[in-house]
């Protein structure tokens, strides 16, 4: 517009010199006067011209270099900094989840487990440099230990299909281990959890075939007991391999009823020389109380393998998400030696009341928590069935079957307030049976002389 | 016992997920997409091309592949490409320009002009004269460029391709009036350049500059170009002029094989290449006043073209590589006489 009115005062204004210049000779008759003025006049609009082209063309070239700035976003996937080409990128983004848990009915000697407490205090910062290098870093502050590095690895994306990642990160087995901490239906996983890896340190190859239709990860780590997280250092000189394969064969059809179909199967193995750290720390109840312990002296030595399969499928508002998992283990106490194989299975459903599209990843609020506009985000109705099975032949000599569990059955309800994709309150109930325990002044015992009871509540900011 | 049932078990179902997956992905027909990185005047050409090889290639694999254009001035293409641009081919101004992708990325292979023919240039041109109708300035041969009040519309040889073939022309015009005389060329193309208004970044900026803006007396213009102005603006407001001498320029193409097969386009982009080769990709070649390579298209379209002497860039100036690092490269030739 004002370009506009700047060319309209350049041409008014030669049109002025034209006029008041052309007239005078017209008066003197003189035709040369005229042909010098008109002359004159045309120079005069090309340098108009020429000046306005390049101001037309600086204009051109601001804009292209305002493309190659880099660009700087906020929402509510974090904060984002992003070189112009995206070869580099930086994001910061956070994970808080404020709880409580109320036990029923539970024994006095577990005092103190009732209460408000930080379960996560995460940021993360994830990023690429140079187009095909991502990694991610992410300390946690909460829980009860130390603050600690929860993942830190480098990931070399060659394409889709062939990726290498290498550093600290969750093990390739369990499925609810690998959905993001946010993203679970309920505050705690699973029983199955007790027994998968979680968190090590390792390399591994892994992809994503045809857009996700297939998607495989293969990869060699330190070697974690069942339900750890692995310091930051081995604790031996054995490795464990771990694979996992997936298969979603209709992702990316128009077949919406089977889109959401995955499954797949996973598993570990690996050797560990006398070493406790090999084993499960204890098992633990879905209100994290731990219901089987191995007795002081048992020692991992020897083969471990895991197997699990694993199925979700999601249509719609409705979501439901499977697996089963069992752990093969030589273990050790004095001189005697024996494989011990434990299971577990657990099923969990969930049902998006307010239309949302259930996923692995997360419901989306179709509209955000707004209540002076009448939004209300989304509610989601979760519901699971988890059971543990342990050895026969762990007890007595491996565990002391008066204080620890020979099994757990946990069925747990909930129902969660997405407010909008970044906020989410959570309640949930869950009660477990235990197998067998049931004495001792000191958890297990403690925990397993009661079915467990408790009521949950989280306060979550994920963005 | 308990255990080896379940293994097989697993084993069973993986095993039957798999053949599910293999047996429920039919043989489908593939959505592909080709970036095609140009210079600035082929816009025509290649909307025109682009088409007709879609049509070729979903006849001969069912496939559908749409192509996408990016166009701007060579050299700027170029560094695109070395920044990121996610080319899988290029169809650039001249063989430097490529040569600097091969050198610097390393996504393209040094002996890339051996993988087509001709040198990998399907289609030739030359640099004419543009002028307005009636030719006021009277505007003959290169000598008319360096006459005083002559306004010379060319972009910028630093980022155009084009403008690089202009320069070199009226170098190669001055040697040859002049015995060969570096020193006598270099002060007629320094005053050449004094008469030049306004640089602009491609040909396609030149053109505009020249046609819409009504700046200048003369563009130095691909031959295809100026024809096309002319078919576009009408005979009634522009009029070519052939010089007695230009030269031959040789535009190139490539495939850009890290990035086509990074994106698994390599197979079509090669054949989206070998196909400006074919009848079809001559005959349109011709159609938007490039001089076909082959001699059938090159017969019909002969008519269009006035005659003009061409010399070659290896026998004046002894190649892409040398040119550029004489006239070209930050402080070469045109450092030392053009005066913004």
């Amino acid at each position: 517009m004002k370009k506009k009115q700047n060319m309209k005062f350049n041409r008014w204004l030669l049109a002025g010199i034209a006029g008041v210049q052309v007239s005078l000779p017209i008066f003197a008759q003189d035709a040369d006067t005229i042909e010098a003025l008109k002359q004159q006049i045309q120079q005069l609009d090309q340098k108009v011209r020429v000046l306005e082209r390049k101001r037309e063309l600086d204009q051109e070239t601001a804009d292209a270099k305002a493309k190659d700035a880099p660009k700087v976003s906020l929402g509510q996937n974090g904060f984002a900094f992003t070189s112009a080409d995206t070869n580099f990128a930086i994001k910061i983004k956070g994970v808080l989840q404020v709880d409580s848990r109320t036990f029923f009915s539970d024994n006095h000697a577990s005092a103190g487990n009732d209460g408000f407490l930080l379960r996560r205090a995460r940021p993360i910062i994830e990023g690429t440099v140079f187009r095909d290098f991502d990694f991610l870093f992410v300390p946690d502050f909460g829980g009860s230990g130390a603050p600690s590095i929860f993942d830190a690895y480098l990931n070399y994306r060659y394409r889709p299909e062939l990726q290498f990642r290498i550093g600290k990160f969750k093990t390739p087995v369990g499925l609810e281990q690998l959905q993001a901490d946010q993203n679970l239906p309920f505050n705690e996983r699973s029983l199955v959890t007790d027994l998968v890896p979680n968190r090590d340190i390792g390399a591994q190859v892994w992809g994503d075939i045809s857009g996700g239709v297939v998607s495989y990860a293969l990869g060699v780590f330190n070697g974690v007991g069942d339900g750890r997280n692995t310091s930051n250092v081995d604790f031996d000189d054995d490795k464990d391999f771990a694979a996992r394969v997936f298969f979603q064969p209709f992702k990316n059809s128009n077949k919406d009823a089977l889109r959401g179909l995955g499954a797949g199967v996973a598993g570990s193995y690996g050797t560990v020389t006398a070493n406790a750290n090999g084993l499960s720390s204890g098992f633990l109840s879905d209100g994290q109380q731990q219901f089987f312990a191995y007795t002081n002296g048992v020692v991992a030595d020897g083969k471990h393998w895991r197997l699990s399969p694993q199925a979700y499928y999601y249509f719609g508002q409705f979501g439901l998400l499977g697996e089963y998992a069992v752990s093969d283990q030589e273990v050790k106490r004095g001189a005697i030696k024996r494989t011990l194989q434990n299971t577990a299975w657990q099923v969990s459903g969930q049902w998006v009341l307010t239309g949302e599209d259930a996923s692995f990843t997360g419901i989306v609020p179709k509209h955000p928590f707004d209540p002076r506009n009448g939004d209300w985000g989304a509610l989601q109705l979760v519901a699971r069935y988890a059971q543990l099975d342990v050895d026969d032949d762990t007890f007595p000599l491996f565990a002391n079957p008066a204080a620890s569990a020979t099994g757990a059955k946990a069925w747990s309800v909930g129902l969660n307030w997405w407010l909008n994709k970044n906020v989410r309150l959570m309640t949930s109930f869950s009660h477990t049976d235990f197998e067998g325990g049931g004495t001792g002044a000191t958890a297990p015992g403690t925990v397993t002389a009661q079915p467990e009871n408790v009521f949950f509540t989280r306060v979550q900011l994920a963005f | 016992m308990k255990t080896k049932t379940l293994i097989s078990s697993v084993a069973g179902v993986a095993v039957l997920v798999t053949a599910a997956v293999i047996a429920l992905q039919p043989a489908q027909a593939k959505d592909i997409k080709l970036l095609n990185v140009s210079y600035d005047p082929t816009r025509e050409l290649y909307t025109e091309y682009n088409t007709a090889f879609a049509k070729y290639w979903k006849e001969k694999t069912k496939d559908t592949v749409t192509i996408q254009q990016s166009h701007g001035g060579s050299g700027k293409q170029a560094r695109s490409v070395i920044d990121g641009l996610p080319a899988d081919v290029v169809t650039l101004a001249l063989a430097y320009d490529i040569d600097v992708i091969a050198d610097k990325a390393r996504l393209i292979p040094a002996d890339w002009q051996k993988k087509l023919s001709n040198n990998s240039s399907p289609y030739t041109s030359t640099i004419v004269f543009l002028v307005r109708k009636g030719n006021p300035k009277g505007i003959k041969d290169w000598d008319d460029l360096i006459k005083p009040g002559v306004s010379v519309v060319t972009p910028n040889p630093k980022t155009s391709g084009g403008a690089r073939w202009n320069y070199l022309a009226a170098w190669a015009y001055a040697l040859s009036k002049n015995n060969n005389d570096e020193a006598k060329a270099k002060d007629f193309v320094a005053k050449l350049i004094k008469n030049v208004p306004v640089w602009d970044s491609g040909a396609r900026g030149a053109t505009t500059t020249f046609v819409q803006r009504e700046i200048g007396d003369v563009l130095l213009a691909w031959e295809n170009e100026a024809y096309l102005a002319v078919k576009e603006f009408g005979k009634d407001k522009f009029e070519i002029v052939t010089p007695s001498l230009s030269i031959l320029a040789e535009p190139p193409v490539a495939v850009v094989e890290k990035a086509a097969k990074k994106h698994g386009t390599e197979e079509v982009a090669k054949a989206y290449l070998e196909y400006l080769y074919s009848d079809e990709g001559q005959d349109i070649a011709g159609k938007n006043f490039y001089r076909p390579r082959a001699e059938k298209a090159a017969a019909k379209y002969a008519s269009q073209f006035s005659p003009v002497k061409l010399i070659t860039i290896d026998e004046v100036f002894g190649g892409w590589r040398k040119a550029q690092k004489t006239h070209f490269d930050d402080g070469g030739v045109f450092d030392q006489i053009f005066k913004p």
